[in-house]
């Protein structure tokens, strides 16, 4: 009954003590559950059933399986300079078994991953980065001689729950852009009987995983999602009405072309186009490499990496309107349209022009005028 | 008794001066005045006209801002935010004039009900042929009608159906703002249609041109019709009716 690590598992060091190793203080940790819980939106009161959740010896394992993707997702989690105590919980309870970051290798690795999925079966949590392509009978990528599909759906099996982490696993990213040669498809396009949420962003923030990752610890399910499976309490308001230069948005300052003095200024990234107005994401909120800046802090417009197929429908990314067909309709929809506008009111001119000469010939040739009562030709008609 | 045949009458002379319009009926007094267009219609027509002006100039300004606000200090300025007050009060306005009209639909005279709007009788498509003549100079008299002929029809029903997208298409953008509100929700269908929301952004900018483009031809027909076929189509959506020719036959005249 019991989870046993398994041998390749770096230490069998608890979570507090590694805690404690790192110099994070019982308090600190507290401060930190309570923050994770602001921020789930559960109340500060839940902070120590939390604390108990993520120190337990007996919490439900995590398993994290990497496809067709960059590793940047990780990176985004891992790669912290100062790393945060967020990072250090999410090492601790989130990478029992992770492609990238795990010691052994080969079989060994395998035969782990088995025993560790059937050991915990119907308990653990999946972590699955990376996208799963379906075309070819999925050629386009095999682990140990056997495709994402299947692999995805050996582990998916056994989960209690599935975070799909990353824009990827969300919905297949830049290898699912068109024309998406290897069919790439997200995680709840393949598993349709276990609960996904999505955790978007190419890469997403850490914090979120964190949170989330927590909230199942705790509450044992996942956090609340919206209509993408995404957890409302991080992708639930737009970066628009989060953002620090939505005054300047609303006051008519904008940069128009980067580096002018509405660049140099800050203001709203608007008409280079910010993607902001279409892209729910908690980036103004949470931030990123430990809370330092973020994109359109930075003066680069937002590119919309958290909505569902943003290769194509939010380029060109510094573009107000998408490039429908790929070829460039979008810096012609205006001139056409102006072009019509224009044409239609000369065509009326025109047409109104050659009226009135029509009208002049047909009342020469029916002159002379006659009575206009008496039916004759010019007249009008009874 | 036999009339006596008269002298060789001279010829009036030729009329001075230059009149567009060949056909100015005889003060005879023949006329009836027909009523056409009911109060409430007329009011949505004007009140839809004045919205969608607004709505363009705003809108125009949102999709891409033509000027922008000087100053250091955004504090004081609220041009953007102005530009889409008006928009969104504008829109309402527009629902509410399609809301009304809607209703005309089933309480309104035979030329503002459902059966007005559809050109699908086959004498409606001999009449447009004939309508098109008119327009191509190659038609002395278009085919009467009181109401809308069978172009107007199709033309109408055209630009009720842009702006049936349009705002179908603006609800989806302006529930963004409040994410999981009623709007959002009751439009989550809309993106999903589609091809996500920057394909909604497309399609609300371009019938925007569509709508500018309607204007000047709405316009210059409605004015050629009454400056060349004396129609009095300018005073029926002012006043509701217009004078015709007490004798003149007229196609949709007899229709139920
Ligand atoms: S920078 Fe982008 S998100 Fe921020 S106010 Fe401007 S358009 Fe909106």
């Amino acid at each position: 009954m019991s989870f046993a690590a398994p041998s390749w598992f770096p230490a069998t060091e608890s979570v507090e003590d590694e805690l404690a190793r790192r110099g994070v203080s019982r308090r600190e940790f507290m401060e930190y559950c309570s923050s994770l819980c602001i921020v789930l939106g559960v109340g500060k009161s839940e902070a120590p059933r939390m604390a108990a959740a993520i120190l337990a010896d007996r919490r439900p394992s995590v398993i994290w399986i990497q496809l067709q993707e960059c590793t940047g997702c990780v990176e985004s989690v891992i790669r912290t300079s100062e790393p945060s105590i967020g990072t250090l919980v999410l090492d601790q309870i989130s990478l029992d078994f992770s492609h990238t970051l795990m010691a052994a290798a080969g079989h060994a690795a395998e035969s782990a991953a088995a025993a560790a999925m059937a050991a915990e079966k119907g308990k653990y949590l999946l972590v699955v980065t990376g996208s799963i392509p379906l075309a070819d009978d999925g050629i386009y990528l095999t682990i140990g001689g056997r495709t994402a599909k299947v692999i995805l759906e050996e582990a998916a099996e056994g989960a209690a729950a599935i975070i799909a982490l990353g824009a990827c696993a969300h919905w297949g990213s830049v290898q699912a852009a068109r024309p998406n040669p290897t069919g790439a498809v997200g995680v709840s396009e393949v598993i349709k009987n276990r609960p996904v949420v999505n955790i978007a962003g190419c890469p997403p923030i850490a914090d979120v995983v964190t949170a989330t990752v927590a909230h199942f610890l705790t509450f044992g399910r996942l956090p609340a999602v919206d209509g993408d499976g995404r957890p409302l309490f991080a992708y639930g308001a737009r970066i628009h009405d989060q953002c620090p230069k939505r005054a300047n948005f609303d006051a008519g300052q904008f940069v128009e072309k980067f580096d002018d003095e509405g660049a140099r200024k800050g203001w709203c990234l608007y008409e280079v186009g910010c993607k902001g107005p279409a892209t729910f994401s908690p980036c103004p909120i949470f931030q990123w490499n430990s809370h330092t800046d973020w994109p359109i802090g930075a003066g680069h417009p937002c590119i919309g990496c958290t909505e569902r197929g943003f290769w194509d429908t939010m380029t060109p990314f510094y573009g107000r309107l998408p490039d429908v067909g790929g070829f460039g309709i979008e810096s012609k929809v205006d001139i056409l349209g102006a072009a019509l506008a224009i044409g239609a009111t000369a065509g009326v001119v025109a047409h109104a022009a050659a009226t009135s000469v029509h009208q002049m010939r047909e009342r020469k040739r029916s002159l002379p005028v006659v009575d206009p009562t008496s039916g004759g030709p010019g007249t009008p008609k009874a | 008794m036999s009339a006596t045949p008269l002298p060789p009458q001279p010829a009036p002379p030729r009329p001075r001066g230059f009149t567009l319009g060949h056909r100015i009926p005889p003060p005879s007094g023949e006329y009836r005045w027909v009523y056409l267009w009911d109060a409430p219609l007329r009011a949505m027509h004007w009140l839809a006209a004045i919205a969608i002006v607004a709505l363009a100039v705003t809108g125009f300004y949102i999709g891409k801002p033509y000027f922008i606000t000087g100053g250091a200090e955004s504090a004081d300025p609220f041009v953007m935010g102005w530009m889409r007050f008006i928009h969104f009060a504008s829109a309402a306005v527009l629902v509410m004039t399609a809301i009304v009209r809607g209703y005309w639909l089933l309480a309104g005279n035979k030329f503002e009900r459902f059966a007005a709007l559809f050109p699908v009788r086959p004498r409606d498509w001999v009449n447009m042929w004939k309508q098109a003549k008119f327009y191509m100079l190659m038609e002395r008299h278009p085919p009467a009608y009181l109401g809308h002929n069978p172009m107007q029809q199709l033309s109408y029903t055209g630009i009720y159906l842009v702006a049936a997208v349009m705002v179908v298409t603006g609800f989806a953008l302006y529930g963004q703002s409040n994410p999981g509100g009623l709007i959002n929700r009751g439009f989550a269908w809309v993106p999903a249609l589609a091809g996500g929301i920057q394909m909604v952004r497309f399609i609300h900018h371009v019938l925007t041109w569509v709508l500018i483009i309607f204007i000047p031809m709405h316009i210059y027909l409605a004015m050629r019709a009454d400056t060349l076929e004396r129609t009095g189509v300018i005073s029926s959506i002012i006043t509701g009716g217009r004078f015709v020719d007490a004798k003149e036959k007229f196609i949709d005249a007899e229709d139920a």
